[in-house]
């Protein structure tokens, strides 16, 4: 007897063992979000219908959530550029929702599918790229690391911030930038690492002298202040940091969207398309270029498709949803008095290193 | 056997589901599928990665401030040394803390048994608001506080030119080792605090020789003052035989920071005032029930004997109390020290904060989170066997 019953408690065993199986199976997509994408994310947005993008919610100018609880910035807007160029057309439009990403917490949340692209002023670094699930796409924004001061202090060099009190964000570049600057030099110094409380208040409050971070990100903070004449930026630059939107590693699908999405901002760009003359041009485009990108019939010659897995008027969606590239930069960055002429944001034909691939 | 005509049919057999053997082996069999799915599911999740803890011997590459009695930077440190120096902040915050909240949580148990209205009633505010708070909540608003509240340092507050008071912290005196007169080298100081530990267990010593001399011969032989006065001559006495290796830093303003002194930092003030109020007030309830657990009889015959209500409280309630409180006191302990890792919420580089930004940096959230989930558990042993010792010799009843 007692072996009949052990054969059905084995098989209740293995029923249990099955249906936990299935249980585990039905939400697969947290169990394995941490390890490498199935490469779904563009499928997956669009059968959703939204668009999950990960910003800073607090950078004005580069990402900040309004009173009103829209969110605007330079970042921001790219989010919405991307969600615009894949919305079918025949559908409604995709909408965005904005999820607020700290800097400790960025690369979790889009490792574990809580995002489906960063755009939150994130550094290129190799460390990232190859220890964390992230993979880069085409920088949007080229910037350096400074320092601001308040204006009574009498720091001015680096040699001058010997021994103070530096507030830096956490888990950052910044922080590691910070470290080799100073060790270089062979120069003490004290970091006030946070993420909450805000290295701003602890600045603004004088609890350390020198608050860095990424220099645009710096000029746009105290800009925004009422009293931003009581501070004082520092003219030196100490690192490189080229800004650009991360998305799953191994999901090229969807990377090349995104990177094409910035690429065909800075190609409307240089090809003078804007979000005002976007329809006139697509209706006659006034070369190949134009028409390839805008993916309008030119000549006669049907429109291409070049296999996004999107509909090949996605760029131009892209530009009536946002502008080009200048435009997002002057509405949302230029009005705090970082202007872009004679920076590495310019084109490179005006001097700067914006440059993109052409289209075809 | 025959059927008995009117007797009782043969019992049915019990259902399947209702028969002990079988709902052993089904409990069972589920605990070993769950167990067998959660470790498959775990090797799968982390399968396809290279494991170790060869990252921690690496250059730290980012410093860490709130460093007290060591210094170490990034660059010539690994990333183990910065994270044993986060164990050493998270080390001083508990310490601190313990500390703090017993005396605390002891003075305001007593007082809520006070036969003072006033005293009582504002013991019970203090338990019940701050007992009920998160102490997130009561860390964060502690900080803000500080940060918000004090002057800024150009307007630092002093106290006779010796303790400042800003957002930059509370600066005060603070013993420094020194050659002391004859100029000797610093190492005196070391051999001060030697001759001070010495004075100490010689003092226990005689202590215990002459409470039991007063044991057997009902004689007194004043065991605590000449306790007192054998330490306080021991202690006197080796520092001006040794010149005296010790000078009082007086902190000073220089620039935006104190320079020399002991500065307790914003962070670390928010921190620890928000952990001691926050444990206080759980000890204030177990000092209160404790006491309250106590028969009535002892008061009574406290009473009668003509001892004076600190009497009373120091010789008879708390000694007995104490032994109740114990174990609960305890858990407030290993809750205290564990709640520590909320200095990550005040940017005080504790243990979990380091950890944080060196798996920020380079992933192994796996190893980093095995570190992290080990030193706590071996701090929380530390203070378990602690306690524990204290606890056996306390329930010794000595007759």
């Amino acid at each position: 007897m007692t072996r009949k019953w052990r054969g059905l408690a084995a098989a209740g065993a293995l029923a249990a063992i099955a249906l936990l199986a299935a249980a585990c199976g039905g939400d697969g997509n947290g169990g394995e979000a941490d390890g490498e994408s199935d490469g779904g994310t563009l499928r997956e947005v669009m059968r959703r219908g939204e668009l999950k993008c990960g910003v800073t919610d607090t950078l004005p100018g580069f990402g900040f959530a309004n009173p009103d609880g829209t969110f605007s910035g330079f970042d921001t807007e790219f989010c919405r550029a991307i969600a615009a160029a894949v919305s079918d057309p025949d559908d409604d439009a995709i909408r965005v929702t904005f999820v607020p990403a700290s800097a400790q917490a960025r690369f979790e949340l889009l490792a574990t599918g809580e995002v489906d692209v960063l755009v939150r002023v994130t550094t290129i670094t190799a460390q990232r790229d190859v220890g964390r699930n992230v993979d880069f796409a085409q920088t949007t924004f080229y910037d350096g690391q400074g320092f601001v001061v308040h204006a009574d202090s009498d720091i001015r060099t680096a040699e001058d911030m010997a021994g103070t009190t530096i507030c830096v964000a956490a888990g950052t570049t910044t922080e590691q930038n910070l470290d080799d600057f100073f060790s270089e030099r062979g120069l003490p110094y004290t970091p006030l690492q946070g993420e909450w409380p805000d290295p701003q208040d602890q600045f603004l409050e004088r609890r350390c002298d020198v608050l860095t971070s990424d220099k645009s990100g710096l000029a746009a903070r105290i800009a925004a202040l009422d009293n931003s004449g009581d501070y004082r930026i520092l003219p030196m630059t100490i690192s490189r940091e080229p800004l650009a939107p991360g998305v799953r590693d191994g999901d090229t699908e969807w990377k090349d969207v995104v990177n094409w999405v910035v690429y065909g901002l800075i190609n409307a760009e240089l090809l003078g398309v804007t979000r005002d003359n976007v329809d006139v041009m697509a209706a006659s485009p006034p070369n190949a270029a134009v028409a390839r990108l805008l993916g309008a019939s030119f000549q006669g010659s049907a429109a291409a498709d070049l296999g996004f897995g999107v509909d090949p008027q996605f760029i131009r969606r892209a530009i009536k949803a946002v502008g080009n590239y200048g435009e997002i930069y002057a509405r949302t960055i230029e009005p705090l008095g970082i202007s872009r002429a004679g920076t590495l944001n310019a084109l490179y034909t005006e001097g700067g290193i914006l440059y993109a691939p052409p289209y075809r | 056997m025959t059927v008995v005509p009117g007797g009782l049919p043969p019992p049915a057999p019990t259902p399947l589901f209702f028969r002990r053997g079988f709902r052993n082996l089904l409990v069972q069999g589920v605990y070993v599928a769950v167990t067998a799915l959660v470790i498959f599911y775990v090797v799968q999740a982390l399968g396809g990665r290279e494991y170790g803890f060869g990252f921690l011997n690496q250059p730290a590459a980012f410093d860490v401030g709130n460093q007290w009695l060591i210094n170490v930077d990034g660059t010539t440190n690994t990333r183990f040394t910065m994270y044993l120096v986060g164990i050493w902040a998270t080390v001083r915050v508990v310490l601190v803390t313990l500390l703090l909240s017993t005396v605390l949580g002891v003075a305001v148990g007593v007082a809520r048994l006070s036969p003072n209205w006033l005293l009582a009633k504002l013991a019970m505010l203090f338990v019940e608001i701050f007992r009920n708070m998160p102490l997130f909540v009561q860390i964060v608003l502690w900080y803000a506080i500080v940060l918000f509240g004090l002057p800024q340092i150009q307007n630092a507050r002093s106290l006779g030119d010796a303790f400042f008071l800003s957002n930059r912290g509370i600066a005060v005196p603070w013993p420094e080792p020194d050659g002391g007169l004859y100029g000797g080298p610093e190492w005196l100081t070391a051999v001060w605090v030697g001759a001070l530990a010495a004075s100490v267990a010689a003092a226990f010593l005689v202590r215990r020789r002459r409470q039991e001399r007063e044991r057997e011969t009902g004689q007194p032989h004043h065991p605590n003052r000449w306790a007192i006065r054998l330490f306080a001559a021991g202690a006197v006495g080796s520092f001006l035989v040794l010149g005296m290796p010790l000078t009082i830093d007086v902190p000073e303003l220089s620039g935006t920071d104190y320079m020399e002194g002991l500065t307790l930092r914003p962070e670390f003030t928010a921190l620890v005032l928000g952990l001691t109020i926050y444990t206080a007030s759980f000890i204030a309830e177990i000092v209160r029930a404790s006491i309250q657990a106590l028969p009535k009889g002892q008061t009574e015959a406290a009473n009668a004997i003509g001892l004076s209500g600190y009497q009373r409280l120091t010789l008879v309630i708390l000694p007995q109390a104490l032994r109740q409180m114990i174990p609960s006191v305890t858990n407030q302990y290993l809750n205290a020290s564990k709640n520590s890792s909320l200095a990550y919420g005040v940017s005080y580089a504790d243990l979990f904060f380091v950890a944080n930004i060196i798996q920020n940096k380079i992933g192994h959230a796996v190893e980093v989170f095995a570190l992290i989930i080990v030193t706590y558990m071996l701090m929380s042993l530390a203070i378990s066997v602690v306690m524990n010792f204290i606890n056996s010799r306390l329930t010794l009843t000595r007759v």
